[in-house]
């Protein structure tokens, strides 16, 4: 298992011996800086010349600290300290640290711009004569953020896509089901109220018949845009069940906030006023809307919670359509596992 | 400086057998004629200190139950004479700022022939 | 030898406060704020017992920094936290506006600082205490399913005894709890339990 390999000597042959090592750090794309215990500069490599605008001559046999003027950032001094005190390998991150060397992008015309953003490494090295001294690796730390951030937004795009109802640009059932899973086990653990809306487009077949399908992509849009305008939240968002069907989850929402909602909902969609003449509610495009309100302290499952939200959407269609009903957990109306104590963990 | 030969009672609050084997050691070795009493936890301490008052005290910080910067402000509420040093290996500035606060010394961990010299230095210096 | 003596035990254990301690003073330097972080336990398990039950860990993922390190004794020293939760202090740390779920690659860097941070000081720690020399290799990032990572630990260490320090680590409001874990031979462990008992007896 133990794991530090037999440590090996850089060994040069004769032939390529004496200036070769020179050269080697002199052609690396990173910093390497080499103190003694007392922080005086033995090794500055061209990368760190270039980068601190600081030539080798100027750097050999001088401090660290009384090079810069603004003298070295505070995380950077303790790192040196503990690298030689304990004889243990520090790394200074990125994302933590930022820029603690005054390094800059070449050129480095003036001291204005931006320090260059690094990832530094300090590693102790124990020479033959037991000095300790302490080696610093700089990386330019720039490209990896770059791509980094290249990286993400791709990623973003995809699961975008991925989550996205293609036709309306509500949220797909996919994102549904994750999103109601997680919030309603929020819901549970935090014991925190939850409000699911289920909604469907009255006589939406009927629709299709008489105006045909295109009409009826175009009425879904209308009705998802109505939809949105009523919602405030960033966590209250549009998602299509299926076909005419929607849900919203609304994280946090009683049952007094989320009939609110709904009645809002059912105003704005009939607000839109889309011609409708085979609908037998009324003359124009309606919603019927079933909301259920979770309660803390209830043993009401998501299944069940589920069913109870389909179970008011059902009696608002038989209550005439155009109208909201709502249920409170776990008065589901039917056995469903809320009934039976064994479910749901208190954690 | 009669006051540096005269003998003293120390309490030693630490959660760790070691570390008060270690204070009660290095204490000791220079003041064989002390008392020591111990206790491993805040608690324990204030039920000490109400039956036998010491004349100083070593409180460590991170220990089950009444944390040593609680002790110590009680113990010092009730008997302001009673010199604490306050031992931690957590330097970080808000314990030294609370244990200056409270007018007892703070010393870092671990605990060294160093570090309780200079409890020691605290104990017999004039209040 | 299946077990530690309570003496053993408390100096074990005195030794890792004090390294949390010093890596709670150079968390703070870089967070600017308080950190509490200590070992409240110290435990020799059977490798037979580790799992992810043992150890309370209800994350589906499991990050790891690894060091290995070599002196009169050799070991693996690898901090375990749940990945969320140690995403979050990180996140936290840096003041970062990003989501978790983005968390990348640069950002783990700064999961190796933080583990370097806990695993140099406990190291440094008990190399003070001890009286005695340790290297290390840098610290390595990996995260994996927590069953798959702790398997792996039994797998590689091949060896009967674990020795697990239980972390608490608080950064404003997160709290997150994390596991050292030392992979040592058997024989590397009597080295240690040896520098122990040197230590006790020489108080």
């Amino acid at each position: 298992m133990n794991s530090i390999p037999a440590k090996k000597e850089i060994a040069f042959s004769g032939e390529i011996g004496g200036k070769i090592a020179e050269k080697i750090w002199d052609s690396i794309k990173s910093g390497l800086i080499l103190v003694d215990s007392e922080g005086k500069i033995l090794l500055w490599n061209s990368w760190i010349a270039q980068h601190s605008g600081i030539p080798a001559e100027s750097a050999l046999n001088h401090f660290l600290g009384s090079l810069f003027p603004d003298g070295l950032a505070a995380s950077f001094k303790t790192a040196l300290r503990n690298v030689l005190q304990h004889k243990l390998p520090i790394i200074l991150s990125n994302a933590l640290h930022r820029s603690p060397l005054p390094l800059y992008p070449l050129p480095v015309a003036h001291r204005k711009q931006d320090r260059m953003q690094q990832s530094i490494i300090i590693t102790p090295i124990v020479t033959s004569e037991k000095k300790r001294l302490c080696l610093i690796q700089v990386t330019d730390a720039t490209l990896s953020i770059k791509r980094e951030r290249v990286l993400k937004s791709h990623s973003e795009r995809l699961s975008k896509v991925a989550i996205t109802d293609a036709l309306t640009g509500a949220y797909n059932r996919r994102f549904f089901d994750e999103r109601f899973t997680a919030e309603f086990g929020r819901a549970q653990r935090q014991n925190i109220p939850l409000s699911l809306i289920m909604l469907d487009v009255d006589f939406f077949k009927d629709y299709n018949d008489r105006y045909g399908h295109p009409a009826g992509d175009k009425a879904l849009i209308s009705v998802v845009t109505a939809l949105k305008s009523q919602l405030h939240r960033p966590t209250d968002v549009v998602t299509r069940y299926g076909g005419e069907e929607f849900a919203i989850i609304l994280p946090d929402s009683g049952s007094e906030g989320g009939q609110i909602v709904a009645e809002k909902l059912r105003a704005a969609v009939s607000g839109l006023n889309i011609p409708h003449g085979t609908s037998s509610v009324t003359d124009h495009l309606t919603i019927s809307i079933g909301i259920v309100s979770y309660q803390p302290d209830t043993s009401c499952n998501a299944t069940c919670f589920l069913e109870a939200a389909d179970a008011a959407l059902y009696r608002a269609k038989h209550d005439g359509r155009n109208c909201a009903r709502h249920l409170v957990t776990p008065e589901c109306g039917k056995p469903c596992p809320a009934d039976t104590p064994q479910v749901d963990s208190p954690d | 400086m009669t006051h540096r030969n005269s003998i003293k009672s120390l309490l030693i609050v630490d959660d760790s057998r070691v570390s008060r084997m270690m204070i009660r050691t290095f204490v000791l070795a220079k003041y064989p004629q002390w008392i020591i009493i111990e206790a491993a936890s805040g608690n324990e301490a204030l039920e000490i200190v109400d039956r036998d008052t010491p004349n100083c005290c070593t409180m460590d910080i991170n220990m089950p139950g009444i944390i040593g910067t609680d002790a110590a402000a009680q113990i010092l509420a009730k008997y302001p004479g009673i010199r604490i040093a306050i031992f931690s290996s957590n330097i970080q500035q808000s314990h030294q700022t609370r244990a200056a606060a409270l007018g007892a010394r703070f010393v870092a961990k671990p605990v060294t022939e160093n570090s309780v010299a200079q409890a020691l230095e605290f104990f017999e210096s004039n209040p | 030898m299946n077990s530690l003596s309570d003496l053993q035990l408390d100096a074990l254990t005195e030794i890792f406060n004090i390294g949390a301690g010093r890596a709670a003073s150079s968390l703070s330097e870089i967070v600017n704020d308080e950190v509490r972080l200590s070992v409240p336990r110290v435990q020799l398990y059977q490798s037979s017992e580790i799992n992810a039950d043992a150890l309370s860990l209800d994350s589906p993922r499991l990050g790891a920094v690894k060091q290995s390190f070599s002196g009169p004794f050799n070991a693996d020293a690898m901090l375990l936290f749940t990945e969320e939760r140690a995403m979050k202090i990180v996140h936290d740390m840096m003041g970062s506006q990003v989501g978790i779920e983005d968390m990348a690659e640069y950002e783990q860097e700064a999961m190796c600082e933080l583990g370097n941070i806990i695993l140099n000081a406990c190291l440094s720690s008990m190399a003070d205490m001890l009286d005695l020399t340790l290297d290390s290799s840098l610290p390595v990032y990996s995260v994996g399913a927590t069953d798959a990572v702790l398997r792996q630990i039994i797998l590689e260490t091949n060896q009967p005894l674990i020795l697990v320090l239980h972390i608490n680590l608080s950064i404003e409001k997160r709290h997150l709890q994390g596991y050292l874990v030392f992979l040592l031979s058997s024989s590397s462990l009597q080295k240690l339990l040896s520098h122990i008992d040197r230590f006790i007896s020489g108080i």
